[in-house]
This record gives structure tokens, sequence and C-alpha cells, in this order.
């Protein structure tokens, strides 16, 4: 029998015979690896999982149109490709705009958003009933639903009045340069004629366009389509005198006079977008305590039917990241894009970093604390066991076994406990990490491989050091006296 | 003689004894230290996350629609509604006083500026100082409540120096805007006054408010002359997250049984507090932040739960520990035990000799570890929370009962088993 043989043959038989004690040192280096292993990937993950549940304060980040840009589905949809697709909880888009609820004389502001998104961005959003799922349907905030009486259920007819009213602005204060100017005036037979017209950058008319099919369709009604007519405008500043300025178009005077007088009455505001009304179901009502209370909020595709633009105002991020990671994602975002910027909201991004950083602070120390502990309790274990065996180590000096020998048997079985109980504590470990991850943050935790060597290597580096203290005692001392059992 | 047999063990086998008692000196400690944070982990967590701002609302009754919805701005509407600011030491004197952690009222005015435009200007409290009727005293006010601001330029404005009520705090891009610098002086009018004001400090807040300035409530009071009004009041309070009652009772209190609603009353959930603010602050509406009160109550929830899920790991591994370490130290001692029943020992006897031993060792133990584990939890306080953690007396006799269940659960059935072993073969040594 070789000498290696031998060797394997006695920590065997060591671990076999020994059962019950041997039991207990496995157990005890078991549960001082679980332990490790657990504490570590809980604390590994509590930065990210906590994170995550910071994002119930809302929205940490807002992308803003820059100056003279416009924001819209696709230069959000291109500006959010900075920020990694798990670090983005939500992104959800706002569009502002005044409604009109034309029967009860009251006027709101309106929000027009994507709801699916707003779950994510606004969790704390408390919804009495349901969010909108189509178009037509609305979300009340609780102050306006108490005002104006509304309940769950009821229907509400909104309307959107362009911005601008016509009369706003007299036809001179509307003679910029670049504007865009519309107007009507009557003509022949009580048919309104309608023109648009655009000026250059010296304010003079650089293109017209006239709508004259209330005329009577051989005389008037070709004045639209006579380029040499129309082309004698252009280059002309207003006002305009007939006769004087432009000469009337052939056949058809009281059309013409018409044109003139409604170019020189046209405004930049008295744009042809009529008031445009739709009816909503109310599905939710909305709770915040804040200031959402005042608002009502409808999908973004009404607003754009309404208003007939697809430009938001607003789209609110909530990312989940460090303090710096968020600076990062801010500067990036705002260099790269042309028309998107994108800022901070300080009172939650500042907060969250110094609560978070306590928190991981505190498992941290709390980890080190427990290690530390277990990992006492698992040497003063290890060492009851092995000085124990005094007698045997005695007996085999009596024997002729050498110290060296010895040490080395006790000291492959140490590393032999330690291997089985850290394989047995890693898994068991991640186990226990796994049930913390799913009762505390409800989401499953990521294993960490490097883990499984780390809590092998330290249970093995415990259990040897652990023997090593005892043997030495017991080595050396005279095999008669151990053998006597003084 | 059993009071020698005992005194003989503990002294003559110290080494063993002591690795024991230490063995059970860390457990304790490892359980008092865990159960000590685990308890009052809530209240630090709680503290912390004050850096929210507030999380209570205090407005007068009907007002906030109309100037919130239509933007009427300050004596645009003809019966605008408005609290009393002699009233606000009250929101000292409820139930949940002491729970109020700060808070701070706005009176908002619109102010003309040289050139003519109009900015927003906050009246409020900094650090504004308050002795209450109950004779203590406390600062309150922004200073507290806007924690996340950053004072680029200059100083915070401060209430106690003399000049406080000609100086006003300016935000980052109103000041870029107007090209205004720390201790510039500022001529401003509004609707009943005029005078020319310094700016002691300018902020980044990261919001709205940098394009707002701040003054004293007082100078806002008289310059727009509404002596004794506040528009609103901000509440910071420490609160317990809402369960089923609370929200039960935030939608009508009066609809509550007498016991629940007692118990409603007595718990700090928001709505509680609020209901508190809105009996002593005359024609008040108080209304919970929902995104700063609902996160609060959810992340206070799962730190809780991580820290005792954490500590039962932590105690589970330590009754293993100290339970293996008694079960190898009886074991050990059985030749011992096997000569003390050959010449003659009951076994009831030698279970309560060696009994005795242990549960003496374990008290000894358990004796040092919980003011060493009381030390860990005051390491952890003051490291993670800059503050000390509490010594809850319910920690004591937990502790106690649980290394005594662990010590008797780890030694009896090793005991037991030995006994039934004959006492020839123990002392043979054979196994």
């Amino acid at each position: 029998m070789t000498k290696r043989r031998m060797f394997l043959r006695m920590i065997t038989a060591s671990l076999l015979r020994r059962r019950s004690r041997m039991l207990i040192a496995l157990l005890s280096i078991g549960i001082g690896a679980t332990i490790l292993a657990g504490l570590v990937t809980i604390y590994v993950d509590v930065p990210r999982q906590m994170g995550a549940q910071f994002r119930s304060y809302g929205a940490n980040m807002l992308l803003l149109p820059k100056e003279d840009a416009e924001l819209n589905s696709e230069t959000l949809a291109e500006a959010l490709k900075a920020i990694p697709e798990d670090a983005l909880v939500g992104a959800a888009p706002y569009r502002y705009v005044r409604l009109d609820m034309t029967s009860r004389q009251q006027s709101f502001t309106a929000a027009g958003t994507d709801f699916e998104q707003i779950t994510k961005t606004s969790p704390y959003f408390s919804i009495e009933g349901e969010y909108p799922e189509r178009t037509r349907q609305v979300l009340v905030g609780k102050e306006i639903a108490d005002t104006i009486g509304v309940k769950l259920g009821s229907t509400m007819e909104l309307t959107y009045q362009p911005t601008a009213k016509s009369g706003d602005q007299t036809p001179e204060e509307s003679r910029v340069p670049n504007a865009t100017l519309s107007g009507s005036a009557e003509g022949f037979g009580g048919g309104v004629v309608y023109v648009t017209a655009r000026l250059d950058r010296e304010g003079k008319i650089a293109s017209l366009s006239v709508d004259a099919s209330t005329q009577t369709p051989e005389y008037g009604g070709q004045v639209p389509e006579d380029e040499t007519y129309l082309n004698q405008f252009i280059g002309k500043a207003l006002p305009l005198t007939q006769g004087q300025d432009v000469d009337a178009f052939t056949g058809a005077t009281v059309t013409s006079a018409a044109v003139v007088d409604a170019l020189n009455k046209a405004t930049a505001s008295a744009a042809p977008v009529q008031p445009k009304t739709l009816n909503f179901t109310v599905t939710g009502i909305l709770t915040t305590g804040g200031e959402e209370e005042s608002y009502v909020f409808l999908s973004l595709s009404d607003i754009e039917i309404m208003t007939g633009s697809d430009q938001l105002d607003v789209a609110e991020l909530s990312v989940s990241a460090g303090a710096e990671q968020l600076e990062a994602y801010v500067n990036q975002i705002t260099e790269s894009s042309a028309s998107v910027q994108a800022r901070l909201v300080k009172r939650v991004a500042r907060s969250e970093a110094s609560v978070l950083e306590k928190l991981t602070a505190l498992v941290f120390l709390v980890t080190l604390v427990v290690l530390l502990l277990t990992m006492i309790c698992v040497s003063t274990t290890m060492m009851a066991v092995v000085s124990e065996r005094r007698r045997e180590i005695g007996l085999r000096k009596a024997l002729g076994a050498s110290d060296g020998s010895i040490r080395a048997e006790f000291l492959g079985e140490g590393l032999f406990l330690g291997l089985l109980g850290g394989v047995m504590g890693a898994i068991l470990g991640f186990v226990f990490a796994q049930v913390v991850s799913v009762n505390v943050f409800g989401s499953s935790i990521t294993f960490q491989p490097l883990l499984l060597p780390a809590a092998i290597i330290v249970s093995m580096a415990i259990a040897a050091a652990s023997c090593l203290l005892p043997i030495k005692r017991a080595v050396a001392i005279d095999p008669a006296i151990v053998l006597k059992g003084e | 003689m059993l009071f020698r047999m005992i005194r003989g063990v503990l002294f003559h086998q110290k080494g063993k004894m002591l690795l024991i008692a230490l063995t059970i000196a860390l457990g304790a400690s490892l359980a008092t230290g865990m159960l000590n944070v685990v308890l009052g982990v809530e209240e630090k967590v709680n503290k912390e996350l004050k850096n929210y701002g507030a999380n209570i609302t205090v407005k007068p009754k009907d007002s906030s629609l109309l100037s919130d919805i239509y933007d009427v701005g300050e004596g645009g509407s003809l019966n605008a509604a408005y609290l009393r600011e002699d009233e606000l030491g009250k929101l000292k004197t409820i139930f949940w006083a002491f729970n109020i952690v700060d808070f701070t009222p706005f009176l908002d005015a619109s102010v003309t500026l040289p050139d003519l435009s109009s900015v927003k200007m906050t009246g409020t409290w900094f650090n504004h100082h308050l002795d209450l009727p109950t004779g203590e005293s406390l600062d309150a006010g922004v200073v507290g409540m806007r924690s996340w601001w950053d004072v680029t330029e200059g100083r915070w404005l401060d209430e106690k120096d003399g000049n406080a009520g000609s100086e006003i705090m300016v935000g980052a891009l109103l000041a870029e805007k107007m090209g205004w610098h720390a201790s510039d002086t500022v001529h401003i009018a509004a609707s009943h006054g005029e005078q020319d004001v310094t700016i002691a400090g300018i902020y980044d807040a990261g919001g709205d408010e940098d394009e707002q300035m701040f003054a004293t409530l007082d100078l806002v009071q008289s310059m727009t002359d509404r002596e004794n009004k506040v528009a609103s009041i901000e509440v910071s309070a420490l609160t317990t997250p809402d369960n089923e009652l609370a929200r039960r009772a935030a939608r009508n209190p009066a609809a509550l049984s007498s016991r629940d609603y007692e118990t409603w009353y007595c718990t700090a959930y928001v709505s509680a507090i609020c209901y508190q603010i809105q009996e002593v602050i005359t024609g008040s509406v108080a209304s919970a932040v929902r995104k700063v009160a609902e996160s609060e109550g959810t992340i206070l929830d799962k730190t809780k739960l991580l820290m005792i899920l954490i500590t039962a790991l932590s105690l589970i591994g330590s009754a293993l520990g100290i339970s293996n370490l008694v079960t190898a130290s009886v074991m050990e001692r059985s030749q011992e035990i096997g000569l003390l029943k050959a010449i003659g020992a009951r076994d009831h006897s030698i279970t309560g000799v060696v009994m005795t031993e242990i549960l003496i060792t374990a008290l000894v133990g358990f004796g040092a570890g919980y003011f060493l584990g009381f030390g860990f939890a005051q390491l952890i306080g003051h490291s993670v929370f800059g503050s000390s953690i509490d010594m809850n007396p319910k920690v004591a006799p937990i502790v106690a009962g649980l290394i005594a269940l662990v010590t008797i659960a780890g030694s009896l059935p090793a005991i037991r088993q030995i006994l039934r072993l004959r006492p020839a073969e123990v002392l043979h040594g054979g196994h």
C-alpha cells in the first residue's frame, strides 16, 4: 500500500468512523460558509435592489427640448439610447395643454401622456378606478373631480382652443418677418374668401394661397389657379391697394377685392385651425397630494388629434443608477443630442444617493460583524473537536508517527471538511439570499460565480487554521502523559 | 458535593469552559447587536428619508384649487383664504408632536424688478426660532426642509441676523438671467411697498425654485399687506407605513369603530397626523404628499424586512454554532461521565451536574456578550447614522431565553446519548 493511499484511508476512516464529531465540525463550517455566501450575495445586490425601490419616489431625470428645438417621440427615443435598457425604469412623455369644458365654463391643464410609462415613473399615483387603456378615456385629478363633480364612468366634453384666438393681434402687429398670416373677407354673393400668406425676412409677401371655393367657378373661382395674378403679390409689402399695388383679376373684381381686403385684415393668429372637441369617459380619479390632482390626464394620441402636433413639453425619466452615473447620462444626452437637454431632479437624485449610501453602509457593517463572529464561532467548535483527540495523537506518536505526518493528516482532514462545508455553504447561502430577495424585493438575485471559490477558500482556511493550534499543543506533549489521560 | 464538583469543573477545566463561554459570548453579542439594530433601524432610516422633504402639506380649505388651476395671483381672487402664522407653533402640541421633525410656512408674492419684469418671491422661515407654550424651543424652516439645495454663492439667509428682514435668496437661473451676485442690492416692488434688499445667497435647487426668490415671511407679509397670513405649510413628520386600517381611516375617520379610531389616532400614520393637524390649525386641509409618504413606507418596510431576515440568519447561525460546541464539549467528557456512572451516580444527578456547569458558563458568556453586542450596535449606529441606537429593554430577555434554549438543546441530547452507553464501553474508549 502506498503512502498516499494510506494517508487518504486514514482521513476518510476518521471522517466516517467518528461520524458524530465530524458531523458537528462539518455542520459548523457549513453554517459559517452559508452565512458568508448568503450575506455577501445580499450585500452585493442590495444597492441595485434598494435602488429599484427608491424609484417609487418618481422621476429623477427630465428631458426638455433645447431652445429652438422640438421634443417629440422620435427625438425622445433617440435621446433614450444613451441610457442602457436595464437601467431605465420608465420614461413618461408629457404634453401640457389647456382644455376647456364648455358645458361647465371651466378650463383645466391637461397632460397628454403614456399611461403604461406612468405606472413605472410615478408608482405613487393612487387611482380610484383604472388607468385609461384606450383613446377617448381620461384620468381626472381629485381636486377637479371634486369641483365639477365628475364620477367614474361619466363623460366629459373637452375642447382645445388654439392658443392665440383671432383678434389677439392687430394686422399691423402681425406683419413681422417670417410670419404666416391668414385672413378672410366677404367676396362675391356673400361667400367668404380665405387667404394665407407667408412673409419673407423683410416682411414682404413670399408666397400666397387663396381659397375661393365659395365664388362663381368660372370667374372668381379661377383666382387661386391663376399664377400671373398671384405672382404680382410676391415681394410687395402690406397693406395693399387694388388698382395701385396690384391689378384686379379680369372678370372677378369683387373676388379680387376680397383677396386684397382679406390680406390687409390678415393676422398671424387667425389660423384656420378649428377648436377641436372630443368626448371622453372618466376611467379613474387620481390622488397624489400634489399638484397633479388639479390636472386631467389623457393619451398622447388624443392630444395629437386635438392640437394637430406631436410635440412634447417634457419627458420624465426614472433611471436606476448611482449619483455619478446619473450625471454621466445627463451630460451624455445633453452633449450628443441636437434637440434634447437632460436635467437631474435634484431633490430626488440627491436624497436617493445619500439614503442609499447609508443603507449600503448599514448592510456592509452588519455583514462584517456577523461574518467575524460566525468565523470565530466556527473555529472554536473546530478547536474543541480537534483537542478531544489528544489521546489518539499520543497513541500515534507512541507508535512512531512523526509530528509532521500527524500534522499533515489533521490538516488534510480539516481542509477536506472545509471543502465540503464550503460547497454546502455556498449553495445554501445562495438559496438563503434568493429567499431574502424574493421576500423583500420581489425579484430574484443573480448568482455571484466568484462566491463559490471564495466561500470554499475561506472555509478551508478557517478549518485549517483552527486545527493547527490544538494539534500543535497535542503534538508538543509527551505521548505517555497524553495517553495516561492527564 | 454538587457544588464542589461544579466548582472543580469550572476551575480545573478553565480552558475548555472559557472556550464555551467565549463562543456563547460571541453568539449573544451577535444576537444583541442585531436585535438592537433591527429594532432601532426604522427610526434611523425614517430620519434619513426626511431628506426628501415634506410628506404633509397644509393648505387653507377650498382655496388651493383656485390659485393652482387658474393661476390667480395674490389679491387676484376676492376671498383668498389663508392660514394664520401665529397658529404654527400649535403643530408641536398635537398628540404626535414629537414626530414632527420640521415645518415651514410659505406665502407667495409677485414682485416687480427694476427692469419691470415680475418674478415670484416666496416668503418663508429659514431658521425661525420658536418658543413653544410647552417650554420647548426649536428652529424650523427651509434650511432643514430643502436639504438638497446647494448654496452656490454667498450663504443661507440667517434669521438670527439683524438684517434678515432686508435680505433675499435668489435661484440660480434667475440670478444668471439678471446677472446678480451674492451681496448685490436689488430694488423690488410689490403690491403694498417697495424696498432695497440684499442678496444673501444664490441657491441651486434643481427645479422650478431656481427661477424664483425667497425672502423672510415677515418681509413678504409687510410688502403685500398680509400680516400674520400664510398660504401653505409644509410639514416633515416621522410616520408609520400605512396599513389597511390607515387606508380605511384616510377615507373617512368617522366611519371607524371607536376602538379602531383609537388605534388609528394613537399610531403615527400619516393620515392620523394630518387629521390632528387639521384639528389645531383653523380652516386647514392637511394632505399627505403621496410621492413622499408612500415611498417612505415602501423603503422602511423593505429595510426592516431585510434586516429581520439577516438577523434571523445570524441568530440561526449563532444558535447552531453554540449548540454545536456544547455538544462537542459534552461528548469530550464521555469518560468522566462514564466514570461517574461506574462509581454509582444516578443518571439524573449526572445530568444535573453537567447541565449546571454548562448553564453557569452560558450565563457568564451571555453577560459578557450582551454588553459586547450593545457595543456593536452603537458602532453600527454611529458609523452609519451618526447617532446612537437606543438600548431596547426587550432585547435582554429575548437573547437570554435564546441562549438558555440553545445551550440546553445542545447539551441534553448529548448527555442522554452518553448515559445510554455502558460505563465499561465508555471508559474503555471504544466508540
